[in-house]
């Protein structure tokens, strides 16, 4: 019971992290129709950013969100305007080979300055836990980022449901065409969204970095993993990929306990393929026929 | 008339060159630069049947290729099979996985029919992981003793140089490019065309779209897995991120996009492209010439860096070609070309 | 005899009826009008019919048998096809492999299916068009291909979504030619036209739907003389 208890917290307070991933990926499809394959690279930079910000100037990476999350949020815009933008009538296939390419320049470009060899970020309670009692204990830097994305995830809810610009985001995400009608800047909200779900993969990135290995190799199965979050979900759906990354969280802290940790990502990707197969618009998303 | 007669006796010449390339060049190392661009001919060309033709973004080709390299290597290693009789276990293995795969993935469209392919590439990368006692996991199975190849007790060959690799790859490339050009010149091609196009219009002409999707995914994978065993067996090495990584698949589709999709010489002129730069990274030829030319100097930081570094540029460089053709040749170079060409015609009338 | 019953077909999208309980008949050899205001469930109905929905209820029967819950390539090998309100080239092949591709149903031989294209493009009247790419041709021409196409697929009865929606009066005119020429043929039609006047001179019967039912059938000239029709449709445009 204990051991179940266990996986089950580790697994809803690292689904957190991967919720906030999911939320970037699904907050982009939404707006702009783009399945972006850069996703996990684009976390992956926020891993490198913070690690950069913790040895060069000693700022701890939870207090390094503040400085992370702006500039994501500029690269992301960048990537948009200068790149996306560009592919945005263009066919699926193209838009996804795109975001690939973008994804291998960033992942190369930073094993050219960083090596590919795994970086550790430690600090004093990289590896700190409290006991809540019958043998089960929280990590402290996994409750931390929970909270810290608690916190994101719910200021971002109230920016696009209260907020001018957010209900702009979420018309251009309901109908592109009606939304320009009404004479919204579509181009700058997708300018936007990118920017956010960019900000919010690097946020991820810095949330996870005390935890886990840094290379520049990691952010291919993150990518995934987003997916398999935003699918499970239903495509551009914000609650859905919060939902989607708890479950995955505990989907693959269960199967590493109670299968193998080795298998524990064939769990999640067969999971997947389930869902894609038998429910295809989400496990929250309604039916079309 | 006499076009079609000279395009012949072009091809028969290049194919007569081809031939014997080995016996006036004795360069091991040209002669490995011509057994990758071989490599690169067949693993582009079997993606464009399914990708190009059909219009079916695999990015999961690495699982074919990959299913190919271990099958031959691992009954190589371990149950002393052969390699000219593993591979056809592989490819018997493989049409089993593409049937699978196809069932599962065809009944998804556009992004997620890619997700679903990529899925299916990583659980096969992770199984060979894990699965230690059958592929010896991570730590990937070394093979390079290849016996040899005897018919009635007479070797024809022992594999010892690279000379037997080079015509296997020459027809195993040769192959795909015949394939390719008897699918474009079959109902096959016309309807895999019709699909990529438009799936609903086609399915309305009387094409099953299924069954055809199917077909052309298990040309492709069969097609794959035979350059996959192919690489092993030269190599005399694989292990799961060689040949089963995401990068292996978006190689794979690279070579076809960047050269045209949907083209029989798409493949050829993305092989030639590509085969050339990456290697020229990878051996630090492009340093060296930087040196040479004085751009910079050896012993400079700048030197020191390019050297250590630029060999590991060719992904680097991948990401930069696809993003350059998607933004601004989504037709690939063959397409390039093909604009050229009638404005060229229409000038000279 | 009829090589199309209808029989109480009803298609539902959650709780809307897009169709209910239609039900006619199409007799071999004539043409049959489907009228309707916008959103009538026209398409629909040709969708049920040609395997793109199974109709949630009812029957279609087509040459004596059931083709409830056939797949449309199903569809158009048993003698079957349509065209497309929103036309669907096949974009970047030739007019002539478009017209291949639906030749290629009923033969395995490419020379044989560039024959029998052939043979279509001259009835459409597109055999100056051969090699140009399907994507670049115009609307009027673009339409012409998918009757083409379709007819290369050698059908007994040829379903023809709005296949003048767009074009220019001139261009109309040559449809409206091109499906009384088809008819010679002794080919069956079923054809959706918003243009009264076309589908008044072509159609041998017509049936008016309006929000998913049937409101009446007959020939033209009690079609147009229908109270109901007039208040419900005709009015519509009279008004």
């Amino acid at each position: 019971m204990a051991v179940f208890l266990q996986s089950l917290i580790s697994g809803v307070l690292i689904g957190g992290v991967y919720a906030l991933i999911g939320i970037g990926l699904t907050l982009i499809f939404g707006v702009m129709r783009v399945v972006n394959f850069a996703h996990g690279d684009i976390m992956m930079v926020g891993m490198y950013l913070t690690y950069l910000l913790f040895t060069l100037m000693g700022i701890d990476p939870f207090v390094s969100v503040l400085i992370s999350f702006p500039l994501m949020f500029l690269f992301g815009g960048f990537l948009q305007k200068v790149f996306i933008n560009r592919v945005l009538n263009a066919v699926a296939q193209n838009q996804i080979l795109l975001t690939i390419g973008l994804g291998l320049i960033m992942s190369n470009t930073v094993m050219l300055i960083f090596t590919s060899d795994y970086k550790i970020l430690t600090t004093s309670y990289s590896s700190s836990t409290i006991q809540v009692g019958g043998g089960v204990s929280v990590s402290v830097p996994l409750l931390v980022s929970f909270l810290i994305t608690a916190a994101i995830t719910a200021a971002l809810g109230w920016f696009l449901l209260k907020t001018d610009t957010g209900q702009a985001i979420r018309a251009t995400a309901q109908d592109r065409d009606a939304a320009q009608l009404m004479g919204i800047n579509v181009s700058r909200m997708s300018v936007i969204a990118f920017g956010l779900g960019a900000a919010l993969a690097g946020t991820a990135g810095a949330l996870i970095s005390p935890t886990y290995y840094i290379f520049p190799q990691v952010g291919s199965t993150f990518t995934l993993k987003a997916f398999v979050i935003t699918v499970l979900g239903g495509m551009g759906s914000v609650v859905g990929a919060t939902l989607g990354g708890i479950l995955i969280g505990v989907t693959e802290s269960m199967s590493a306990v109670y299968i193998s940790s080795g298998w524990k990502d064939v769990v999640v990707f067969v999971l997947f393929l389930l869902v894609l197969l038998f429910k295809p618009s989400g496990l929250m998303g309604k039916s079309r026929t | 008339m006499t076009k079609t007669i000279l395009k012949a006796a072009i091809g028969l010449l290049f194919l007569a060159a081809l031939l014997v390339i080995p016996r006036y060049v004795e360069s091991p190392y040209a002669l490995h630069m011509m057994i990758l661009l071989f490599l690169s001919v067949s693993q582009g060309q079997s993606w464009n049947i399914l990708g190009g033709y059909a219009g079916q973004y695999s990015v999961g080709h690495a699982a074919y290729f990959g299913v190919g390299a271990y099958t031959t290597m691992m009954l190589m290693y371990s149950r002393q099979v052969v390699p000219w009789v593993g591979v056809w276990v592989g490819v018997a293995i493989v049409i089993v996985v593409a049937l699978v795969i196809g069932s599962i993935c065809f009944r998804l469209r556009g992004p997620y029919f890619v997700l679903a392919s990529i899925a299916v590439a990583e659980i096969m990368r992770l199984s060979a992981i894990n699965l230690t006692t059958l592929t010896n996991g991570a730590e990937g199975i070394l093979a390079t003793e290849i016996p040899a190849f005897k018919i009635g007790g007479r070797v024809i060959t022992d594999f010892l140089t690279k000379v037997p690799f080079y015509y296997i790859g020459l027809f195993l490339a040769l192959f795909t490019i015949a394939i390719t050009y008897w699918v474009q010149h079959s109902k096959l091609g016309y309807y895999f065309q019709a699909i990529r196009e438009d799936q609903d219009a086609a399915h309305s002409l009387g094409i099953h779209i299924t069954a055809y999707k199917n077909i052309g995914l298990v040309i492709s994978a069969v097609l794959t897995s035979l350059a996959g065993a192919f690489y092993g067996i030269y190599v005399g090495f694989v292990d799961p991120p060689t040949v089963l990584g995401l990068d292996v698949s978006v190689q794979i589709m690279l070579i076809c996009i960047i050269g045209g999709m949907g083209t029989i010489w798409g493949p050829v002129l993305g092989s030639l492209l590509l085969v050339p730069l990456s290697e020229a990274l990878r051996s630090n030829m492009i340093t060296e010439g930087l040196v040479k030319i004085g751009f910079v100097s050896a012993d400079s930081r700048i030197g020191l860096f390019l050297k250590e570094n630029l060999a590991h540029a060719h992904v680097l460089l991948y990401g930069i070609l696809v993003v350059l053709v998607i933004l601004f040749m989504p037709d690939g170079l063959m397409g390039f070309i093909k604009k050229l060409a009638p404005r060229r015609n229409r000038e000279a009338v | 005899m009829a090589i199309l019953e209808i029989k109480s077909v009803s298609k539902f999208f959650g709780g809307l009826a897009a169709n209910s309980d239609v039900s006619f008949s199409v007799e071999e050899g004539t043409i049959m009008g489907l009228i309707g205001p916008n959103g009538a469930g026209k398409t629909t109905l040709f969708n049920c019919i040609t395997g793109y929905y199974p109709p949630s209820k009812g029957e279609v029967i087509f040459d004596g048998r059931r083709m409830n819950g056939l797949q449309p390539d199903k569809v158009c090998m048993l003698g079957m096809v349509r065209t497309w309100q929103k036309v669907r080239p096949l974009a970047k092949l030739s007019v002539i492999d478009n017209v291949m591709v639906g030749a290629l149903a009923r033969t395995s031989s490419l020379k044989h299916a560039r024959e029998l294209a052939m043979e279509q493009l001259k009835v459409v009247r597109l055999e100056h068009r051969v090699d140009l790419l399907a994507g670049g041709l115009p609307i009027g021409e673009r339409k012409k291909l998918e009757v083409a196409r379709a007819l290369a697929t050698q059908p007994k009865l040829l379903l023809l979504d709005e296949v003048m929606g767009g074009l220019n009066p001139a261009e109309s005119e040559e449809i409206i030619q091109l499906i009384l020429d088809i008819k010679q043929r002794g080919l069956t039609q079923m054809v959706i036209e918003h243009d009264m006047k076309a589908i008044m001179r072509i159609s041998d019967r017509i049936v008016v739907l309006t929000s998913g039912e049937k409101l009446t059938e007959g020939t033209p000239q009690e079609v147009v003389s229908n109270q109901d029709v007039i208040d419900a449709y005709l009015g519509e445009s009279h008004a």
